[in-house]
């Protein structure tokens, strides 16, 4: 890691369009729905705030659609540092240098050991929180429909308000997803530049960072 | 039949001096209630005037504060309502019946032995103390409630308490209220149940049931499940398991929020943010004071209270949405937006919101004194020296060593 | 020696019976039993305040309203907050109408059929129907249509709620025109509540369980139209109370005089107060605190003066606890009038079982007047009918002129409650004077917000049916403890520690029983309390 390279095969072009549209998404739904959840000032904002809850909400969802296929298309590179690449959907899923290396990730986050870990395209436990958001993502589709009057009454909606326990139950699910996504967002944020900002650089301005003495 | 019918009913309304033009106005609001056109009228005025002869009813009270009973007691002038209740014979009503004592108790069996009956149930199903907590006449309440509705054609659970409890439900009361439906579930009765919850019933709801159940559908129980649209809501009771309740969807199918007249500045986000405010002068929104309405479902705001005069929000109090399911425990605290999440003993009602500030805020300081903690390990920057083989491969090689 | 039961009283609000022991056609000794027990108290625990004043009036679906003022008046004793005049008046004025739909449905729907049969209505002679009702300056009706209306009832053989019942017991004693005159009334009365109910919808959203009287004040900001319907409302239920209630109570009483030789009860009169005047003083109040023993002395008393006894009440906790120091476990083992026979605890002010309701209230605001102190502004004086006047008028009227002891018992009771509505008609009618000139005056004040979030305190008020009283204690914004003492509760009282009867208890004991097998006067006396 470190002054390590970073290379654009890493991160497709279309891959860092896919990464701002859900960095621009989430930052409106989370505004929105707190916004939705407590009105903190007003300026006729609440017709805006749905508005704008609504539209982030099938965008991020087509996006992560489109997404999914595209990693079965696309091809990204397969290890840190380097420009050889494979079909991206594998580089998500573990790898052969990912196996036994989850507890020894923990163990270096919470320094009881010294030395980094090998690992894939990504760590371990990296690989798992990117892919939870994927059916976080839907679980806060489908608890959004279920409070959302126009959809409540669907019967596969409206079967998961039952089982749990009622509309201020689903409400509270929602609420807490957002929760979740924001602290997700926090220790995503957190790890990608505690060492440095190249893999900003990359995934938001498409900047390489070569590796030191390849200027 | 149908003749014989128009005659009885002609002959009913002109002794009460209802005028044939009062009837049809009351057709009118029934059909509204019943989440149908007005046009409906004519057809429902001509289900009416075919009607058949009294059908007797017995209401009975559980575990009630007589609210509901007082609610019905404020249905129309003139007095049409009570007219089409006529049409029941209310043979036990504990709160007007002239009888009381044996004599009373004597109304109930016999009619329960006759047969043929309606059952209006008000109140909470109390089986705490092994079903002692009520007690009428030296029998269990719950025990009346079985046997009434055992042999009743369909039962009418009116107000949250008889539909799942209501408040007497709420959380950590040991009372141990249930509702109808959950009891009769525990009894093994398949007797219908027809779910009008909200505290108390809007009486227009029992009126707009009645006349479905009697008039529309001929009496026959069959035929009014058949062709009323329903909506089955379903919930967990702490004793029972889970219970789906019948409810019609005319009444229970939209929510309060979006048919509610003050819509408009909710949209626009102009809210009330103190009691008796000039903005509650205005008529703003509710929503920020805690108004359920968005995720309560009945059509108060269309058919109102106390003959249509008025309702909660008009007056100026947020929904508190006692026309939900287990309302206390899932709408209070009623000023805010979100209900409490019951912690047990130890940490009592807490709201979302303070878990998700708590929880985030926890994180934030722990990623802040890692940050600290990764500087101070020397990873900042270059990032840690990298371990030349898994830990795990080291390991196994060792043992391999050492088994040479 | 016999044992005379009556389970279920109907024609109240809950479940009760009455047991009595009658010996030679008179009751020796009397149980009252609360048969429901439903448990308010523990739901409380740990929500915020105000969800106490939503929830706590679901208590009683015939007096929410009161229930919701004392839950108010705890929080706001305990946090300290003083409510605006606005919301004073506001919340007079959805009391008054909660007392007179109250007081109307009591006397009409649930008391009459006691003396009134609607079966002997049906043998009335039209013409002398209307010449009583002149006579008795009592409001005409259609008698005739009604009369009809009644035949067509009678005759399609299902008698539906008026089934059963003992219309051949020598107590109905009314002449069938009377009987046809209470009859129409006891229809109209059906409209009339519904009237004054209308007055709480407009206010409070709705009836029962109105929304608006939150702790600080109310959450109804009034319009001119509003006000225009409450005034009007207003005057449509002080009519009928003047041109029906009370000629009615009047022309019905002579028949019925032997009612006041018994079921006086304990004679201790307690009201917590009701009304709230302009300097918030629970003792000017325009229905006054006060603690009446024994003649005409009155005693001060407060939420402290309360004890509860669990002795012969299914409950497992400590007997003898003020509320704030309230314990709840329910705990039942069976039925038996030598051991615990009820769910209603023992209430007992400064240890005396105490009478509440309207009878007490119009002793104690009689008390209050004979010493000289009047209870209405002078601007209003003359039109406000006060309860001192109303007594002695009510005397005059029946012949006892100077004899006010003769309420206490049965007939008493029943008159004290009707004499109430028409005094609180007259003061409904100046509140909304006072109300609608201090708006014009410029005050738009209706709420004040509080500043703490902890405190002790009680709200002690009166329902219809007499006091009421909430206990709260606050810590953090959080309920931590919550008591409530009911009105019914002070009257059903069970005997207390020391074997004293009840309230009504005391009033049963010496009432003759004509037919143990319909003992239709301990019917009366246990309707008078309203419980």
């Amino acid at each position: 890691m470190g002054s390590h390279a970073h290379y654009r095969e890493a991160h497709p072009l279309v891959f860092v369009i896919t990464h701002w549209i859900n960095l621009i998404c989430m930052v409106m739904l989370a505004f929105s729905g707190f916004y939705i959840h407590f009105p903190f000032f007003s300026a006729g904002f609440m017709g805006v705030a749905r508005g704008m809850h609504f539209v982030a909400m099938y965008v991020i969802l087509i996006n992560l659609v489109f997404r999914i296929v595209a990693a079965f298309f696309v091809k990204t590179a397969n290890q840190l540092e380097t420009r050889e690449v494979d079909t991206d959907i594998k580089n998500w899923l573990p790898q052969a240098e990912n196996k036994h290396q989850l507890v020894e990730t923990l163990k270096y986050y919470l320094f009881f050991r010294k030395e980094g870990v090998i690992s894939g395209k990504y760590g371990s436990l990296q690989k798992i929180a990117y892919l939870a958001t994927v059916p976080l993502t839907f679980i806060q589709a489908y608890t959004g429909f279920a409070i959302y009057a126009p959809f409540a009454d669907a019967s596969f909606l409206a079967a998961g308000t039952t089982l749990v326990g009622g509309p201020m139950n689903m409400r509270i699910i929602h609420y807490f997803g957002m929760w979740v996504f924001i602290l997700f967002t926090m220790v995503h944020a957190y790890l990608a530049n505690i060492y440095n900002f190249a893999p900003s650089k990359i995934i938001f301005l498409w900047k390489e960072t070569l590796p030191e003495g390849k200027h | 039949m149908a003749h014989e019918g128009h005659n009885a009913l002609h002959d009913l309304l002109a002794v009460r001096g209802v005028t044939r033009r009062d009837f049809l106005k009351y057709c009118g609001s029934i059909a509204a209630a019943l989440g149908l056109s007005e046009t409906m009228a004519p057809q429902i005025a001509a289900a009416l005037e075919g009607a058949p002869k009294l059908l007797p009813t017995l209401w009975l009270n559980g575990g009630s504060c007589s609210g509901c009973t007082e609610s019905i007691a404020q249905v129309d002038s003139p007095d049409v309502a009570t007219i089409v209740l006529d049409y029941l014979s209310t043979n036990y009503f504990e709160t007007i019946m002239a009888a009381a004592g044996e004599q009373a108790e004597k109304q109930l069996s016999d009619t329960i032995a006759a047969g043929g009956y309606l059952v209006i149930y008000e109140g909470s199903v109390m089986t705490g103390q092994d079903g002692n907590t009520l007690l009428v006449a030296g029998k269990k309440g719950t025990e009346i409630l079985s046997e009434a509705a055992a042999g009743a054609a369909a039962v009418i659970a009116v107000g949250s308490c008889a539909v799942d409890g209501g408040w007497v439900y709420g959380y950590p009361n040991p009372a141990e209220a249930t509702g109808v439906q959950a009891w009769l579930n525990h009894e093994g009765i398949t007797t219908p149940v027809v779910n009008l919850p909200s505290c108390p019933v809007n009486p227009e709801w029992i009126v707009a049931m009645v006349v479905q159940l009697l008039l529309v559908a001929g009496g026959d129980v069959a035929t009014f499940v058949e062709k009323t649209e329903w909506l089955t809501r379903s919930y967990t009771d702490r004793k029972y398991g889970a219970v789906d309740l019948l409810m019609p969807k005319g009444i229970f199918g939209q929510s309060i929020h979006d048919n509610c007249p003050r819509r408009g500045h909710f949209e626009n986000g102009e809210f009330v943010t103190e009691f008796g405010s000039k903005e509650e002068a205005m008529g703003y929104c509710l929503y920020k004071m805690g108004c359920k309405g968005p995720q309560t479902f009945t059509n108060c705001p269309i058919v109102r209270w106390n003959r249509r005069t008025s309702w909660c929000v008009e007056a100026g109090s947020p929904c508190i949405g006692c026309g939900g399911l287990n309302w206390v425990d899932n709408n209070a605290p009623f000023f805010h937006r979100l209900s409490d999440m019951q912690m047990g003993d130890a940490l009592g009602n807490v709201q979302p919101g303070t878990v998700g500030a708590v929880v985030g805020g926890v994180a934030a300081a722990a990623l802040v004194a890692h940050g600290l903690g990764m500087k101070a390990a020397g990873r900042v920057g270059d990032g840690p020296p990298m371990e030349e083989m898994k830990a795990y491969d080291r390991k196994r090689l060792a043992k391999k060593g050492g088994d040479k | 020696m016999t044992r005379a039961v009556i389970d279920p009283v109907t024609r109240i609000e809950g479940h009760l019976r009455v047991e009595c022991e009658v010996t030679d056609g008179v009751v020796k000794d009397a149980w009252v039993s609360g048969q429901l027990y439903r448990g308010m108290e523990t739901v409380m625990l740990d929500r915020q305040p105000e969800d106490a004043f939503y929830v706590t009036q679901r208590i009683c679906g015939v007096c929410p309203i009161s229930h919701s003022h004392a839950s108010s008046m705890s929080t706001e004793a305990a946090l300290g907050i003083a409510i605006p005049n606005n919301a004073r008046l506001i919340r007079n004025l959805l009391e008054a109408a909660q007392f007179l739909h109250s007081h109307i449905l009591w006397f009409y729907t649930l008391a009459a059929l006691d003396y009134v049969s609607p079966i002997n209505a049906l043998s009335a002679d039209i013409a002398d129907t209307y010449a009583l009702a002149q006579a008795a300056g009592t409001r005409v009706a259609d008698f005739g249509a009604i009369a009809k209306r009644l035949t067509a009832f009678a005759e399609n053989g299902q008698l539906s709620f008026l089934g059963g019942h003992y219309w051949d017991h020598p107590g109905y004693v009314l002449p069938p025109e009377l009987d046809l005159i209470a009859t129409a009334h006891y229809l109209e009365a059906l409209e009339m509540q519904a009237v004054a109910n209308e007055i709480v919808a407009v206010i409070g959203g709705k009836f029962p369980h109105p929304m608006t009287s939150v702790p600080g004040g109310t959450a109804f900001v009034p319009t001119e139209q509003k006000l225009d319907d409450i005034l009007f409302n207003f005057i449509r239920v002080k009519e009928f109370i003047d041109t029906a209630l009370i000629p009615d109570t009047l022309a019905i009483a002579p028949f019925i005089l032997e009612t006041t030789t018994y079921g006086g009860g304990c004679g201790n009169f307690l009201s917590w107060g009701v009304f709230e005047a302009a300097d918030m003083d629970a003792y000017n109040r325009f229905l006054p605190r006060g603690f009446v023993t024994g003649g005409l002395k009155v005693e001060e008393v407060g939420p402290d003066d309360v004890t509860e006894y669990v002795e012969h009440s299914w409950y497992d906790s400590a007997s003898g606890l003020n509320p704030s120091k309230g314990e709840t476990h329910v705990k039942f083992d069976e039925y038996n009038t030598d051991a615990k026979y009820t769910y209603g605890k023992s209430a007992r002010c400064k240890e005396k079982p105490a009478e509440v309701g309207p009878l007490a209230r119009m002793v104690n605001a009689y008390v209050y007047e004979a010493g000289g102190k009047s209870l209405v502004p002078d601007e209003w004086a003359g039109s406000v009918r006060t309860p001192k006047a109303l007594i002695d008028l009510t005397l005059e009227a029946l012949g006892v002129a100077g004899k006010p002891e003769i309420l206490v018992s049965l007939l008493g009771r029943v008159a004290a409650r009707n004499l109430e509505a028409a005094y609180v008609a007259d003061l409904a009618l100046m509140w909304v004077g006072e109300l609608v000139g201090g708006i014009q005056g410029g005050d738009s004040e209706f709420f004040k917000a509080r500043e703490t979030f902890d405190g002790a305190g009680s709200g002690l008020w009166e329902a219809p049916r007499g006091s009421v009283g909430h206990w709260i204690d606050i810590k953090g914004n959080k309920i931590k403890g919550y008591q409530v003492v009911a009105p019914t509760t002070w009257d059903i009282a069970p005997r207390d520690a020391a074997g004293v009867l009840g309230p009504m208890e005391q009033a049963l004991v010496g009432a003759p029983v004509f037919d143990v097998e319909r003992p239709l006067e301990m019917l009366r006396i246990a309707h008078s309390f309203d419980p």
